[in-house]
Order: C-alpha cells, then structure tokens, then sequence
C-alpha cells in the first residue's frame, strides 16, 4: 500500500473475500477435505474509509456486514484480499490492530450479567491494559459520558436494553481507541432510546472526540440520519460506496418535483393526461382535511426545468400554492441499489 | 502488580463475584464434599479388613486411600473440564466474542478463565482433607508436604495439557468433545480412584501405567499416607514430568491450530 493512501485512509480493504466452509456433520469434517463445499460471505470488497468519518455499512440481515466487521476486528480471517487500518494488515498485526479499535456489538449477551455495570468495566480495563492508576478515572469518566453514573453498581441484568447499549459503547471506548465499530448497536431499543443514542455517537463520538466509527445497521433511517458515506452490501458484494447524496444522484437520474394544488380540483383532475410536458404525473393520496392536493410530477429525460410543467398546470387551471424538488429516499435507494444487476 | 498476573486476578475476581452471587450453590458444594466423605467413611466400615493386602503401600485404610483418590481426581476433572467449559460457556453465554476483541492473547483468556476452578477445586481438596484429617481419623502426621506439593503441581500442567486438547475440540467442533469423555472414564476406571490399580488384570494394568492420573493418585497417596520421600516418589515425580514434557507443547500446537481452524472457518465464537 503506497504511503498516501496510509495516511489519507483509515480503513482500505482491497478485494476482500470471505468463504465459510459448509461442513455437515462429522462425516462432513472428512469430505470436505477432498470436496470443499464453501458458501460466499463477501465477494472482492473494496472500501475505504477516511479519519474522523461516520461511516454506514448497510445491508440486509445476511449481506455481509458483520463477517467485514469481524474481519477488520480480527476475529475472522479473510479467505483472500487484503485490510488495512492505519497501515497494519489485519491478518499480520492483529495484536497492534487490537490496541486501534473498540468493538461495540449490539449483542447484550456479551457482559457479565451478574456484575455490575462498573465491575464490568473495571474488569475489560483490565484485559484491555487500561493502567490501574488511569482505570477508574477513565471508567468514572464513561459511565458520566453515557449518563450511567447513577446505575454504575447495579446488576447488569437489572439494566434496560438501552442502558445495556451504552455501557457497551463505554466499554468500547475503554481504550480511547481511534476506530470504533458499531454492528447494530441499536438492535432492540426503543426508537426515543434509539434516537438519543444515535445523537449520542454523531454529536459526543464524532463531533467532539472525532473518532473513526463503522456503523453497520439494516435500519435505512438510521444510516440516513447518521452516517456522512455509506455502503450497501448484498449478498456479500458492496453494491455502491460513497456519499449518499451522490448514490442517489446515480441511481436516480429522474429529477421528481412535487406540487401543491390550492383547494378541491375535481376539474382538473381529467386534465392531468394531458400535461404534455411531464414524463409522468401521479396524485398523491391525501388522508388530511387539508384543502390542498398534492401531484408528484417526473421531469422527462434531459429537461431539468420544471417551470414548463408549472406553466402547463396553471394554464389548465391549476392553483398552485407551491412546488419543490422530491428526494428519493435512501429506502427506495436501497430497493434500487441491490435490484440493479 | 505485574501485568502477567493482573490479567489472571481479574478473572479470578470476576468469577468469584459471580459465584458468590449463587449464595446457595456455594453452600451445596460444601453439603456435597462432607455427603462423599460420610459415605465413603461408612463404605469403608463395611469393608473393614477386606482388600488389606492391595492397600498395604498406602497405610491398608481404604477410607483414607478413597478420601485421598476422590480430592484429588478433583484436578483432573477441572483440568479436563474447565478450560473447554470456559470456552463452550463463553460462546454460549455470548462474552468469548467481547474477550477476543480485548488486547488480552487467546491462550491468557482461556487459561485464567479457568483459574477460578482450580482454586475452588484447591479449596475442595482442602475441605477433603481437613473433614479426613480431624473429624473421621485419616493419619497425615508423617505426610511429605514438598512431595505432595510437588506432585501436585506436576498433576495440574499434565492434567492441564489434555484439558488444553480437549478445549482445541470444542473451539472446532463445539460440541461432542471426545478427548474430555475418554479421558475422564477412563482415568476414573483405571486410574486407581476407588480401587488401587493393582487389582485391575495384568493388561489393563498396562493401560493404567499410560495415565497420568495413575502417577498422579498413587505419588499423591504415598506422599500424604505414607510420607515417602521425594526419592521413594522419583518414579512417580518422573513420570508425570515425562508426561507433561510431551504433552504441553503438543498441546499448544494443537490449540494454535485449533484456533486459526476456527478464524478461518469463522466459528471462533458460534456454539
């Protein structure tokens, strides 16, 4: 890897694939060393993703994004391709790989759950070389950081789901490591609790201690509201990268403009058929006792100016209050993204 | 205090908060250690003069030769369950994933995992002891503390090195482990736990000679009942450090592999 792309990336994967063998029982230890039957997890995997960056990995359940994110963690090796973060291979340096990164998995199931929240963290300081003298600091410090202060030495069993994810990304942040990796953090949170939090890495995480964080998620909300780039992975391939106003721009080249129609239009409803200068013109149905309607119209291919259509609707009658550009949302993306071949 | 016991103490601390959460299975435990020793006490009675011959080497008491077996099969058991059961447990309970990803190295994690264990069997072994020694008349006066510690120590590493075999199956094949059955059966069968090996026909005697909980047991006996001295247990002494110069490297090298077998299968932490 050259020395520019080490210092202008924080994480590079290059081709990276993952095989799982398929082994059926004992017999199966033993054919597979003649007959290997794989499935495919990720399939040439290039992604790069910049110091300081919210970066989304979304994907289905089964795409693909925690076999990466196990593979950047070092709990999976890869099949072929290589990783970097910070310039360490993740195949040869994994103990240096280690000392880089915190591990916040949206699995509750992965504390003590008859300690408390404290001993919890005292005791993953430890294994973490956390030194004893700035250990407690550092854990009395998290725990204020994610308003747990006030239930540190209860049961970790006693907590709330969304409590539980907190003192998860406490202790990920153990460490003060550079590159956290967020794998569906908000699995089982209330959506207030899911929204908090979410403000909770963009406004604390990112913006304030300027962490590298990974979120990968199934929630197109949440990636939307969240993440600065993204990546849609299905079945084990990213389908695109980058930010998510460009994806959109790429995959939705129809620009859509909606419009707002002053009071009953039961006239002009039959003129819509011939508005000439639109691709398409849909109603879009209103439960409100507004005294408005509103018309999603498709500019055709190669007309970026709306102000024809506008002309037409007024000159066949239609009251317009006002009009402004549709945006696709990333939902609609999505379903476009993996159904593209 | 030095890193390379800090990491084994937290362990230690973070099992035995556990464990004291369970106040009554604690209490259990106990109840279970002075139940086996009562029995085993009255057994004895019954068999009175019985068997003298074979247990002359070890005093002729068959209630202080059983006491001595079933303590110290204690270490086997936890060698050969422990280290496996803390990596089964951890990938069950849903915390080897949130281990693995610490700066700790895999074989710390798993060895200190197992720590408590074989504290709280020292502690059960003690309780044998103390329970034979004061309350049902087992003679230890002449005992070969060195000896015994000696041997002691030598039991845990080679107990251990099949308990770090054993735990290579199940990071690959989770369940079903072979290594832990056979070995713990068999040890029970031929190791002289109930019974001294030499009642065991000629050629299962020969079997005996390969476990090393036959060492184990009989220096274990000899140096507690019959104070022998570090000479009169060389052979014993020899044997176990034979076994455990074999089968400690070997061990490594298989839960090395073992390991990347799972990284690569991506099985490390599935159950």
């Amino acid at each position: 890897m050259s020395e520019i792309t080490k210092l202008s990336y924080c994480i590079e994967t290059q081709d990276l694939t993952k095989k799982y063998p398929v082994i059926k029982g004992y017999g199966g230890l033993f054919t597979h060393l003649f007959r290997k039957k794989e499935i495919a997890a990720l399939q040439n995997v290039s992604i790069r993703i910049k110091r300081g960056e919210l970066f989304g990995l979304l994907g289905s359940n089964g795409a693909g994004k925690t076999t990466l994110i196990k593979i950047l963690c070092t709990l999976v090796l890869p099949t072929s391709g290589t990783a970097w973060m910070n310039g360490l291979d993740v195949t040869k340096d994994q103990k240096k790989i280690r000392k880089l990164i915190g591990y916040v998995v949206g699995d509750e199931r992965s504390f003590y759950w008859r300690l408390t929240g404290r001993q919890n963290l005292t005791f993953f300081a430890k294994l973490n070389n956390v030194p004893r003298h700035d250990a407690q600091a550092r854990i009395e410090s998290l725990l204020s950081f994610m308003e747990l202060q006030y239930d540190a030495d209860r049961m970790f069993k006693d907590y709330s789901t969304g409590m539980k994810q907190k003192l998860a990304i406490a202790r990920g942040l153990l460490t003060e490591p550079e590159i956290i990796f967020m794998d569906e953090p908000t699995n089982g949170m209330d959506p207030v609790s899911a929204q908090k939090f979410r403000k909770l890495i963009k406004e604390k995480l990112v913006k304030t201690e300027k962490k590298t964080v990974i979120f990968a998620t199934h929630n197109l909300h949440e990636a939307e509201e969240l993440c600065d780039r993204i990546a849609i992975i299905h079945k084990g391939e990213v389908k695109t990268a980058g930010l998510i106003g460009e994806i959109k721009r790429e995959f939705h080249s129809g620009k859509g403009y909606v419009i707002e129609l002053k009071g009953p239009v039961t006239g002009f409803l039959e003129k819509i058929p011939y508005i000439t200068s639109a691709r398409k013109v849909t109603i879009i149905p209103d439960n409100s006792f507004s005294d408005t309607t509103q018309i999603e119209v498709e500019i055709k291919d190669g007309d970026n100016d709306i102000f024809p259509i506008v002309k037409e609707i007024a000159d066949l009658g239609g009251k317009i209050c006002s009009f402004y550009e549709k945006e696709i949302s990333l939902g609609e993306l999505f379903s476009m993204v993996i159904g593209r071949k | 205090m030095a890193l390379f016991i800090e990491k084994p103490l937290a362990f230690v601390w973070k099992d035995l908060i556990n464990e004291v959460s369970y106040k009554f299975a604690f209490f259990m435990q106990v109840c279970g250690i002075l139940v086996t020793t009562v029995t085993f006490f009255y057994l004895s009675k019954l068999l009175g003069e019985v068997g003298t011959s074979y247990l002359k080497p070890y005093g002729g008491d068959y209630f202080s030769f059983v006491l001595i077996g079933v303590a110290f099969f204690n270490y086997l058991k936890v060698s050969m369950d422990s280290l496996s059961a803390s990596i089964r447990e951890g990938q069950m309970v849903g915390t080897l994933e949130a281990l693995l990803v610490t700066q700790t190295e895999i074989p710390t994690i798993i060895l200190s995992s197992s720590l408590y264990s074989f504290i709280f069997a020292s502690f059960k072994v003690a309780v044998y002891l103390i329970l034979g020694a004061f309350f049902f008349g087992v003679d230890m006066g002449n005992a070969n503390i060195m000896g015994a510690f000696l041997i002691l120590l030598l039991t845990i590493v080679s107990f251990s090195s099949i308990g770090i075999i054993s735990a290579s199956f199940v990071m690959v094949l989770k369940k079903g482990n072979p290594v832990n059955w056979l070995f713990t059966n068999v040890s029970g069968i031929l190791g002289g736990l109930y019974y001294p090996v030499s009642v065991l026909p000629k050629w299962l005697q020969k079997l005996s000679a390969m476990l090393p909980v036959t060492y184990s047991l009989e220096g274990m006996r000899l140096a507690l009942l019959k104070g022998s001295s570090l000479n009169a247990l060389l052979p014993n002494i020899a044997a176990l450090t034979a076994f455990s110069a074999v089968m400690l490297p070997l061990s490594v090298l298989i839960f090395g592999y073992a390991v990347r077998r799972a990284k690569i299968d991506g099985t490390l932490t599935q159950y």
